[in-house]
């Protein structure tokens, strides 16, 4: 039982990473849980005092009916034994409260094979950790349920959660699922590469993409025909999205219903893109430098000094306080063209499959996942963990506003660390401007498009043309499946 | 006789015959029953599912008819992927008997003790599972500063991106496949041992050169084992996954790779179990094997003209 | 890697005569040995770099040069402690012994069934056996998921190794080329002792085919071994991974956006791989002569 995956369970959604960094320093701490046995009998009875006190603490809104939830859950893309805190104290406050419940999880990341393949099994999960951004396929294939009547009963108040978050779980007016983590983009700058630049990561007008085209040829560095700095990483194709958005056009409608992809803005956008990797001397080149990196150590590419900046999850910043605590970085907000600050957001949700055998504990147990108190509970254990390590803190973040706002005014303290303290400062100021990819019916399907799209312009070929081509495939996708 | 193991049987006789064929029965019932479990139960229920829209997840399954092979025929992916594949094939079968007949050649001249022990030095790289060689290769293929662009620095050749750059993704996989030529050279290097030496020492009376001798003597002599190779690897290149697969697919970011990478059953793979569409993966299986077969019988037809067996 | 010849070859000893050589025949000959040490490096050193590579630090590992900084052997220790390298070892370990065991019975049973008997339809029974060996792995992953969902053991190692039961056409025809070479005699001395056909299979064939059927055994651990296709097919849960389906694993999911950790991914394959050297150090005969016979690594 201890074997358990703990490397895997990390999915790849990036909310995970929060979690693979905080196990990075905290690796040996092996939890004695035994994630396939109930509780046993002493715990149960010590923890129904807590039950009620939990329960009606729980959530803004007045809870409705939440009556201890039991029998057996089986939840899928979700990694408990990982040595993930922020994982197993929130899973933990369930287990408190709902000791008849006999919990158990898949341990690997969310992946689509896997749970379509475990959906179609003897023994279908009863509730799944599904990245936002893949949720509209699932619900256009019948396999989630929508979750209204449990919001109603567990009293969650859907106005809790980001706009960013919680647009991208409601399909048709119906909720289908419930955000849990909130990754939200934003610029980091290396504070060196600048200042060698003669450049200034404070007043550098990220709603320029002139300004940052030249930005990104000063701070590229060539020693003997290779680049051994970075300038600006655009980070293509995945950041497309993002790259269009900021030239005032998005990949999708808001519905999720048509293709926007042969806009010319995306184009252009794309173009720009492609154009800020040229000083390093091509995609090629910068994606094979790019490829040496030691992206989660000490060794990183900011402390060695081999990029200028990019764009970014937050959950990054948790990364480097703990590989590099002394870094020198300055982070800005993501800004459109016309100088808005705008983030691109996801992260993973809670969604109760339409097989789930114990829809009420599913629901339950969602509904708690993401809940204030959990989520409270859980940044404080981290922090007593980080006190304890003596590692910075850069919070947790969430897609539940609430929570947010009680996590950085009264756990997070970072006025020891100005660099990472300014950081998340930015983080959360950017937050309520954060967009997410709308639920389509066809999402993976779209993003194939788009993303092969953004490959082959990368590799040479015409923008409009491929972005045309793919916008035929995608709107092609998600008509048949709306269908 | 044969009555003493009936003896535990009291109750009934069988007969000598009944009961000969009572053991050739039990011998070669693992093969029945596996051939109609997992092989022909399974080939005629894909069959079945290619005609039919087929989704583990969605309770009703239409028949469609031959709705999946058109839509196969007319689908990008399947022409990327399927030229992707002959790419690779059309290059790597030719190149391993090549190289596999060369090497062998070589271990031929190093004497039969030694080349005992450099056919199994050549033999390593196969022994590597599939998956691990796709991840060395991840790392030697690093364009930067990989294990490949240091050799061919060395010789003064600036390297590729092999994996980044679309039009070197498919040539480095074809380096990749082509360092586990060791297969290929035990096979001919057992051939060209069987070679009978009198032939040679017969051509070389007739005053042949050395290209003669091969054209004459070796080519033939080995052509069946050339043919063999030949079959084998063009099945197998059809084939191309597991290295592949655990390079630029699964849950790899999609980069260059997600296009110049995608071989044919990758492509199967990714439509049968990661979007579910199984009815219309079973139609490009059958596709694949209907494109085997025919490659495999036009090599078949022609081996008639160019392989040489003995006693005919 | 030393490049003495070792004592690998049972084809005999035939020493190069010692005559005098020309010049001309020494450059040749130096040639010569310098293109088979060429080979030797191509294809024994990315191994041994590989093996280098997962003692380095993480930032060191494309670096020029054999040995990092410092020999890192806590990659392993965090590669352990990230990844239950030692459950996904298990399930390798049980997956290969009984896809290898149950493959060399049921191969030997029907290989047996078809050399020692002769019946009517048997060649062109046998030729349909060996005609499965064309057919194309990839047609039947479909249908073979769909049959072990049916039977409730997907996610289960039983997909991996149960299918050997039923004997593998390769594997058959190669043990019935060996049965084919015992003399009729043996056997009809003990049919006249009154031995059953099985026990003449089981205490004369089997016996005297031990070398091939070592063969068989030792090429099917390979092939489970190195099975990732089946594992990526049948097994969900990470605690029931194999080895290569372990190591894919690795492969994906440290890597977001592009980046991974790449001493962990290089230190994974050594896992992965090494069981495979030390089984193919021990028994290289077995293996050459397999692939000898059967024109494959057994796939």
């Amino acid at each position: 039982m201890r074997n358990t995956w703990r490397m895997v369970s990390v999915g790849v959604a990036a909310a995970f990473v929060i979690s693979a960094c905080s196990s990075g320093s905290s690796s040996g701490g092996d939890d004695d849980n035994d994630v396939n046995s109930s509780a046993s009998p002493t715990e149960t009875t010590a923890a129904t005092g807590a039950t009620s006190a939990t329960s009606a603490t729980t959530g803004d809104a007045t809870p409705g009916e939440a009556v201890p939830a039991s029998g057996e859950l089986f939840a899928f893309g979700f990694g408990y034994d990982t040595g993930d805190i922020i994982a197993q104290t929130r899973v933990d406050e369930f287990r408190e409260a709902n000791p008849d419940v006999d919990l158990t999880f898949s341990e690997g990341g969310f992946d689509s094979q896997g749970f379509l393949s475990a959906l179609a099994s003897d023994d279908p999960p009863d509730l799944v950790n599904v990245p936002r951004n893949e949720l509209g396929t699932y619900v256009a294939r019948g396999v989630l349920a929508p979750l209204d009547e449990c919001i109603a009963t567990h009293g969650v108040n859907m106005d809790d959660f980001y706009e960013g978050a919680s647009s991208q779980v409601i399909v048709d007016g119906t909720v289908y699922a419930l955000p849990e983590f909130y990754n939200s983009r934003i610029w980091i700058f290396n504070d060196a590469a600048f200042e060698e630049a003669g450049l200034d990561p404070e007043t550098i007008d990220v709603s320029d993409w002139d300004a940052l085209a030249d930005a990104s040829v000063a701070l590229t560095r060539m020693e003997d025909g290779k680049v051994t700095r970075l300038g600006l990483d655009p980070k293509l194709p995945e950041f497309l999205p993002i790259w269009a958005h900021a030239n005032g056009v998005d990949l999708i409608s808001d519905d999720g219903l048509t293709a926007q992809l042969d806009d010319p803005a995306v184009a252009e956008a794309l173009e720009y893109g492609n154009s800020l990797y040229e000083p390093a001397g091509g995609l090629t080149d910068f994606l094979d430098f790019r490829d040496t990196w030691d992206f989660f150590g000490p060794g990183n590419q900011y402390a060695t000094d081999q990029l200028g900046g990019m764009p970014m999850e937050q959950w990054y910043l948790n990364v480097l306080a703990e590989a590099s605590p002394d870094l020198e970085i300055t982070v800005r907000a993501l800004e459109t063209r016309d100088g808005e600050p705008f983030t691109y957001a996801d992260g993973n949700s809670w969604a109760v499959t339409t097989s789930a055998a114990n829809p009420e504990a599913a629901c339950a147990f969602a509904a708690s996942m993401v809940s204030v108190d959990s989520w409270v509970a859980a940044a404080q254990a981290r922090d007593d963990e980080r006190a304890e390590s003596g590692a910075p803190n850069t919070g947790v973040y969430t897609g539940n506003a609430v929570a947010d706002e009680i996590i950085f005014n009264d756990i997070v303290d970072l006025s020891d660390q100005p660099v990472f303290e300014a950081a998340v400062e930015v983080v959360l100021d950017i937050q309520q401007y954060g967009f997410g990819t709308p639920p389509s019916p066809a999402s993976a399907e779209f993003k194939a498009a788009w993303e092969e799209a953004a490959n082959q312009v990368l590799n040479g070929e015409d923008a409009a043309q491929s972005l045309a081509t793919a916008q035929a495939e995608a709107q092609d996708a998600i008509d048949s499946a709306e269908r | 006789m044969s009555t003493t193991t009936k003896g535990k049987r009291s109750g009934f006789h069988l007969t000598s015959a009944q009961n000969r064929r009572l053991w050739i029965t039990i011998f070669l019932a693992p093969w029945f029953i596996g051939f109609i479990i997992f092989l022909a139960g399974p080939m005629l229920w894909s069959l079945w599912l290619s005609l039919t829209n087929y989704d583990p997840l969605v309770p009703n399954t239409a028949f469609v008819g031959l709705d999946n092979y058109r839509e196969a025929v007319a689908d990008p992916k399947v022409q990327t992927s399927l030229f992707n594949t002959v790419f690779f094939a059309v290059i790597y079968v030719p190149g391993t008997l090549l190289s596999g007949l060369g090497l062998a050649m070589l271990l031929q001249g190093v004497g039969e003790r030694s080349g005992g022990f450099f056919r199994t030095v050549f033999y390593v790289p196969n022994v590597a599972p599939a998956v691990a060689v796709g991840a060395l290769f991840l790392l030697l293929l690093n364009g930067r500063d990989g294990l490949v662009n240091r050799g061919l620095e060395f010789i003064g050749i600036q390297g590729p991106s092999w994996l980044n750059d679309s039009r070197w993704i498919k040539p480095g996989i074809i380096a990749m496949m082509m360092w586990s030529v060791g297969t290929t050279v035990i096979i001919f290097y057992a051939s060209l041992q069987n070679v009978p030496k009198q032939l040679y020492e017969a051509a070389a009376i007739d005053g042949a050169t050395g290209w003669q001798r091969f054209r004459n003597v070796t080519l033939p002599m080995i052509s069946g084992s050339i043919f063999f190779v030949l079959v084998i690897n063009s099945i197998a290149s059809l084939q191309l996954f597991t290295e592949v697969y655990a390079m630029f697919f699964g849950q790899q970011p999609s980069g260059a790779g997600s296009e110049a990478a995608l071989f044919y059953v990758i492509y199967l793979f990714q439509q049968a179990f990661e979007f579910f569409n199984m009815g219309y993966a079973s139609a490009l299986a059958w596709l694949l094997f209907g494109v085997i077969g025919v490659i495999t019988f036009i090599q078949v037809k022609t081996s008639k003209r160019w392989v040489y067996y003995e006693g005919e | 890697m030393s490049t003495a010849p070792a004592d690998v070859d049972t084809s005999g000893l035939t020493a190069q005569p010692k005559s005098e050589r020309t010049p001309a025949q020494i450059a040749k000959r130096a040639l010569f040995l310098l293109t088979l040490a060429f080979f030797t490096v191509l294809f024994i050193y990315p191994l041994v770099w590989l093996v280098f590579a997962s003692l380095k630090p993480p930032d060191e590992v494309f670096s020029a040069g054999l040995i990092g900084s410092e020999i890192r052997w806590e990659n392993y220790t965090t590669l352990f402690d990230l990844a239950p390298i030692p459950r996904w070892t298990l399930n390798s370990i049980i997956v290969t012994f009984l896809a290898a065991s149950s493959v060399t019975v049921s191969s030997a049973m029907v290989a047996f069934g078809f050399s020692y008997f002769r019946f009517k339809g048997r060649d062109p029974l046998f030729y349909s056996v060996i005609a499965t060996m064309m057919l194309p792995g990839a047609v039947l992953f479909i249908p073979k998921f769909l049959i072990w969902d049916a039977l409730g053991l997907n996610n289960t190692l039983y997909p991996l190794w149960a299918g050997n039961l039923f004997g593998s056409a390769f594997y058959i025809f190669m043990l019935r080329q060996f049965f084919l070479t015992l003399p009729r005699d043996l056997f009809e001395a003990a049919n006249v002792d009154g031995a059953s056909y099985g026990r003449m299979w089981w205490s004369i064939a089997l016996p005297l085919t031990k070398p091939a059927l070592v063969v068989v055994f030792i090429l099917e651990m390979k092939v489970a071994w190195t099975d990732l296709v089946g594992a990526l097919i049948f097994l969900r849960d990470p605690e029931k991974f194999t080895l290569a389906r372990g190591l894919k694993a690795i492969i994906d999911n440290p890597s977001v956006g592009l980046e991974s950790r790449w001493e962990l991914l290089a230190a994974g394959s050594v896992i992965v791989t090494l069981p495979m050297i030390v089984l193919f150090a021990i028994f290289q005969r077995e293996f050459v002569e397999g692939i000898a016979t059967t024109g494959s690594g057994g796939k």
